[in-house]
């Protein structure tokens, strides 16, 4: 934007310069430069609102685009941007990377010794069931066992809830539980320590995940619909990360997960998954329910 | 363009560089970032609205929004669409959508800082920030300026006139407040969206708002008070001409002397 700039002569400018407010001081210039800069200004615009349209229509999801334009457009418009290689797939792996990112930056968030913000029990909010589907009839209760596998010793231990209420320290804690929705509750919660049963039973060597299955959640329907979350061991190691056994001082109703569920109050309230049937520790990043659906994978708040 | 200019090859023209390219482009990539995040947001917003009454009996809504969409939209009796979604299917990407709407919402969030990240430094460096500094006679000409706005149309009707109050600086008091509040507002909705984002990690910009529903509701906030800058924006430029939005897209106004009484 140097006016005084002659040409065959480039001076170098310093970036402090180069970002100064422009002088608000009246410029005489050839007519003839004033015109081709608005032209070159305008088709450039005019470029940038033509790749910001199309970049929107090739970013909404397939059902949103349904609701817009007619069909003949959105054909046309669908085979102009894919001639371009913006189809689907890409569309899909784009906004997928983005969730990584968003992941990761979240994983640099994460401190192991920073603490979750506690709550008084006054404090306490209602406590929806969110069950995914419909909840599951109490009558798995008096045959659970945790089995945890995945273990140093190579064996698979298998646990009863009296077991772990025995061999294990309870600790109580009134957290917030965020919900991916938008809604928290705040609730009090007593269990025993994820990092205290990773000590009594330590993880194969190099694994950095767990796998924690709950094989009694149903679908809508009532059909089996085993759920599964993948959760990074230095979260699993945090102090404030708990295998509720207990809700407001009592034993886990089966709609919040009874016998045992996850409390992570440092990550999403769908990877706190409930009445959880199996741990398995893994080197390799494990499946996730929620993260085969469109949704992040790490989670962290 | 100017069959005067055509005639003369040696024409010239006097004009006065108004935005810096930093600013203008700011200016335009802001554009599409905030519609989408607006578009995306309420689809998540759809999800569990932080804006809610109990369950009306007639429609079975519980949030405002969804009734604001079903007093726009007047849904014929017994139509099978669901009303409540009117203004969530218009202006976000629809309802059930959350997924979807949350992968968006990361990328326009990250675009926008990106760009707010590029003008606050710009207008830092530049000392472009201190056209937008509030004055200590804006209150009074600000209000000078709302009295010209509402009187503009009804004095034009009547044929009487109705002067412009003087500009003696780049924006006029209105444009000052505005100009100046936008880049607030812009980290007012990153500051209240990391700290639901990020609660736990960032729980002391959580706190900054009382809680996590405090931050849930400023950033609401924040989306309508965008939306609604853009309706007297978009007036205004229309209203004030060609050469204001064209200097927006060129840099460069032809306004040499100043309209309004500018030195």
């Amino acid at each position: 934007m140097d006016e005084t700039e002659r040409p065959g002569e480039r001076r170098r400018v310093s970036v402090a310069k180069r970002l100064a407010e422009p002088d608000e001081s009246p410029v005489e210039l050839p007519a003839s430069k004033v015109r081709a800069r608005t032209r070159r200004d305008f088709l450039f615009w005019t470029a940038g609102a033509l790749v910001a349209a199309g970049g929107f229509w090739w970013l909404l999801p397939d059902e949103t685009r349904e609701r817009h334009l007619t069909p003949a457009m959105r054909d046309w418009l669908d085979s102009l941007e894919a001639r371009v290689g913006a189809d689907r797939l890409r569309r899909e792996r784009f906004l997928n990377r983005v969730l990584t990112f968003d992941d990761d930056v979240a994983e640099a968030l994460y401190s192991p010794t920073r603490s979750v913000r506690t709550y008084s029990r006054s404090e306490i909010t209602p406590l929806k069931n969110n069950y995914n589907g419909a909840t599951p009839k109490p009558d798995y209760l008096p045959g659970w066992t945790l089995t945890v596998s995945g273990l140093a010793s190579g064996r698979v231990e298998r646990l009863t809830i009296a077991e772990l209420l025995g061999r294990f320290a309870l600790h109580d804690q009134v957290t917030r539980l965020f919900c991916v929705e938008g809604w928290s509750a705040i609730a009090w919660w007593g269990g025993l320590r994820f990092a205290d049963l990773l000590q009594a039973y330590s993880p194969v060597s190099g694994a950095r995940w767990a796998k924690l299955e709950s094989s009694v959640n149903l679908d809508a329907a009532g059909g089996p619909d085993p759920y599964y979350v993948s959760i990074d061991l230095p979260t699993a190691r945090h102090p404030q990360t708990l295998l509720a056994t207990h809700l407001s001082g009592k034993a886990l109703p089966v709609e919040h997960g009874a016998p045992l569920r996850l409390l992570a109050p440092m990550k999403l309230g769908l990877k706190n998954i409930k009445a959880i049937t199996s741990i398995a520790y893994s080197v390799e990043q494990p499946a996730d329910y929620w993260n085969e659906r469109g949704y992040s994978r790490y989670d962290g708040l | 363009m100017r069959i005067a200019e055509k005639e003369h090859p040696a024409a010239t023209r006097k004009v006065v560089v108004r935005h810096h390219a930093l600013v203008r482009l700011a200016h335009w990539a802001t554009l599409p970032v905030l519609f989408g995040l607006i578009a995306s947001g309420l689809s998540i917003y759809w999800a569990s609205p932080v804006n809610q009454h109990p369950v009306n009996p007639a429609t079975g809504s519980t949030d405002y929004l969804a009734d604001l969409g079903i007093w726009i939209s007047h849904p014929p009796p017994g139509t099978a669409a669901d009303p409540g979604a009117w203004l969530y299917d218009r202006f976000g990407l629809g309802t059930f959508r959350l997924a979807q709407a949350l992968r968006l919402h990361w990328l326009f969030a990250y675009l926008f800082m990106t760009v707010g990240l590029l003008y606050a430094i710009g207008l830092a460096l530049g000392g472009g920030y201190k056209a937008l500094l509030p004055r200590r006679s804006d209150l009074a000409g600000a209000l000078a300026m709302l009295r010209y706005y509402l009187g503009a149309v009804p004095a034009k009707l009547l044929r009487r006139p109705w002067p412009h109050p003087p500009v003696k600086s780049k924006y006029n008091p209105l444009q000052r407040i505005a100009y100046l509040a936008m880049p607030l507002l812009g980290l007012l909705a990153v500051a209240s969206g990391w700290a639901m984002h990020k609660p736990v990690q960032l729980k002391w910009l959580e706190r900054l708002f009382v809680n996590y529903e405090g931050a849930r509701i400023i950033h609401f906030w924040t989306m309508v008070a965008f939306a609604t800058f853009v309706i007297p924006h978009v007036v205004l430029v229309i209203a004030d001409g060609w050469d204001t939005f064209r200097s927006m897209v060129t840099g460069w106004s032809y306004r040499v002397g100043g309209r309004y009484g500018r030195d």
